[in-house]
């Protein structure tokens, strides 16, 4: 394989009814970066085409080319047809990238015509390097538990292939292009070759308390908690805060809170103006989904590393300090 | 009577691994291995099939020979046999590898109807081996399933907890399948069980006993990524620690401060 027969970027446009992914347009916007250093044309793909709105945001994100894949077998997400069409239109184009949203449907597609393709696949990169003396892009992510930061690369195959979480890159629209090439594909994929459909969905209750993505607190509890009765007095803590709780992986391994409450690269990125993390240990894995106006950390341990992502850290007990905080914003309430 | 097979990974207590500050090696001597805990779920998962719907069950492993402790788990609680893919030639695998591995040795044994997989690893955490296998299976695939409703006419009818609700489809067998945890908890072994399985026999196959195997496609010339680097976390310039003599003083210049930020 000659890899520099292999250009252009592709970001997959995944859709959640008629909108556009809020994290496909997160990677048209961090692509379009990556593509300004290779000299590279970043192109979007669409899987039908889309309400002008929706148009508009991708255009917004600068991409130089749109393919729309047309034909049957799309009318909603099919692992089959999907990663097929992916493969063929790879395999026409020959892009140097492919980058894919990495929700549900994403992790489970990619991968598939990744191996299709015999390429390399990458998951939940924090960060896109390009290594002008190989060529290759670098995925950069915390491994082993957030011990370690590891680069990866895909260093003789094509496309390399990524999936990337929801809320890893900024939304920042660099501007249209002039001239953006659209481009429609017709692909028929016959309804008999499909080997999954959905039968019906039903929408779950939204519990808001569930939903921490766009929470402006969030009190994150670790795995310094030894009880589950103690979480009360976390919940009490972020309510007078205005705020939610949240928690890192431990937690939800133990069965104390559930999976859309764990932060982190795995979990849930957030965004708070303030955020308070009680008994964490600060692996990377966790802080990376933190990108909080104001860091506060309470922990036993003087050495945990939670502390140097802090701005403000306090050491001791976290019931103790919990219960003085909640005590002082009481007073001060009163 | 169905075939299931289950795929399983023995990882190293990621939260016991330390990096050595100065060379960036990882430190594992003396951290138990376990059976990755996702995997867990998948084996119950696969049990639970076993008896609501008749079948034999496979639990099959890539790694050292010490891997096979996790077979041993597995047969421990109900799984009828274990496959460990080991030899030095799959070393270095990334999941591109590791799934043609797994898939081709499974085909000595196989064709399999159902095939359960955990959703990630711990170590790893690619999340990616399930769909890579499914591929390499060349089947229908069933992710973040919650229940698994019906079997008939070849067709799995399951649940699926997705982040906005729950979806209900069918997928022809055969079809892989990763679950939650919620209703799949493990079981535990019975003791006497728990003993038998010290001694069964596992079935261990090498880079020469897997029938068709291409040996470019295993280990790192298989392998479609790789790891040229890895270093410790940068941390941050270090922020203030608070500490005003008593837990009341030290609390309230924190709330000071918080509210100097404008953020309470």
């Amino acid at each position: 394989m000659n890899k520099n027969q292999y250009r252009d970027m592709w970001v997959y446009i995944e859709k959640e009814g008629e909108k556009v992914a809020q994290v496909s347009l997160e990677l048209c916007c961090e692509i379009r970066k990556l593509c300004n250093e290779t000299g590279e044309k970043l192109c979007a793909v669409s899987f039908g085409s889309l309400p002008e709105g929706e148009l508009d945001k991708i255009l917004e994100c600068g991409i130089d080319r749109l393919i729309i894949v047309d034909g049957s077998g799309y009318e909603q997400f099919n692992i089959d047809s999907y990663a097929n069409a992916f493969t063929v239109l790879s395999r026409k184009y020959m892009p140097s990238a492919i980058f894919v949203g990495g929700t549900v449907d994403g992790r489970d597609f990619a991968p598939r015509f990744a191996v299709q393709l015999n390429t390399g696949c990458t998951s939940d990169a924090m960060e896109l390097v390009y290594n002008r003396d190989s060529g290759d892009i670098e995925f950069i992510e915390p491994a082993v538990g957030g011990k370690i930061m590891a680069v990866i690369t895909v260093p003789v195959l094509r496309p390399q292939v990524g999936t990337i979480r929801p809320g890893t890159f900024k939304y920042a629209p660099a501007g249209r292009k002039e001239n953006v090439e659209t481009v429609h594909e017709v692909i028929d994929f016959p309804t008999e070759k499909k080997r999954c459909r959905v039968v019906s969905f039903t929408p779950d209750y939204k519990d808001p308390e569930l939903d921490i993505a766009d929470c402006d607190v969030v009190v994150c509890v670790g795995n310094g908690l030894k009880n589950k009765e103690d979480l009360e007095r976390y919940r009490r803590l972020a309510k007078l805060l205005g705020g939610k709780i949240g928690c890192t992986r431990p937690l939800f391994d133990r069965g104390i809170l559930p999976y859309q409450l764990q932060v982190g690269q795995s979990g849930v990125m957030i965004k708070p103006k303030l955020y308070i993390g009680f008994g964490i240990s600060g692996a990377v894995n966790h802080t990376a989904g933190v990108d909080a106006d104001v860091f506060v950390a309470v922990n036993s341990d003087p050495d945990a590393q939670i502390f140097a992502y802090a701005d403000y850290g306090i050491v001791g007990d976290m019931n103790k300090v919990c219960d003085t905080m909640i005590a002082a914003l009481e007073a001060k309430k009163a | 009577m169905l075939k299931i097979l289950v795929c399983v990974k023995q990882i190293p207590d990621v939260d016991l691994v330390k990096m050595d500050p100065e060379t960036g090696n990882l430190v594992r001597d003396g951290v138990p291995s376990l059976m990755n805990p996702l995997d867990t779920n998948a084996l119950e998962a696969a049990l639970q099939i076993k008896e609501r719907f008749g079948g034999t069950l496979t639990a099959i492993t890539m790694g050292p020979p010490a891997a096979a402790e996790v077979l041993r788990e597995s047969i421990s609680v109900g799984a009828d046999e274990g496959v460990l893919v080991s030899g030095r030639a799959f070393g270095g695998a990334d999941t591109l590898s590791t799934s043609y591995s797994i898939a081709k040795a499974a085909e000595m044994s196989g064709p399999y109807d159902l095939i359960f997989a955990g959703k990630e690893t711990l170590d790893g955490a690619t999340g990616q081996m399930a769909s890579q296998l499914a591929e390499r299976f060349d089947c229908s695939q069933i992710s973040c399933c919650t229940e698994i409703e019906s079997i008939e006419n070849g067709v799995v009818r399951a649940k699926r907890q997705l982040d906005s609700g729950v979806q209900t489809v069918e997928a022809k067998l055969p079809c892989l399948i990763t679950v939650e945890k919620a209703g799949f908890i493990p079981r535990l072994p019975r003791l006497n069980s728990w003993l038998q399985s010290k001694n069964a026999p596992i079935t261990v196959l090498d880079e020469n006993s897997i029938a068709g195997l291409d040996t470019q496609l295993i280990g790192v010339p298989g392998s479609g990524t790789i790891v040229p680097k890895i270093y410790p976390p940068q941390l941050p310039e270090p922020g203030q620690i608070l500490n005003e003599g008593s837990m009341n003083a030290t609390v309230n210049k924190l709330v000071e401060l918080l509210e100097e930020r404008g953020v309470l």
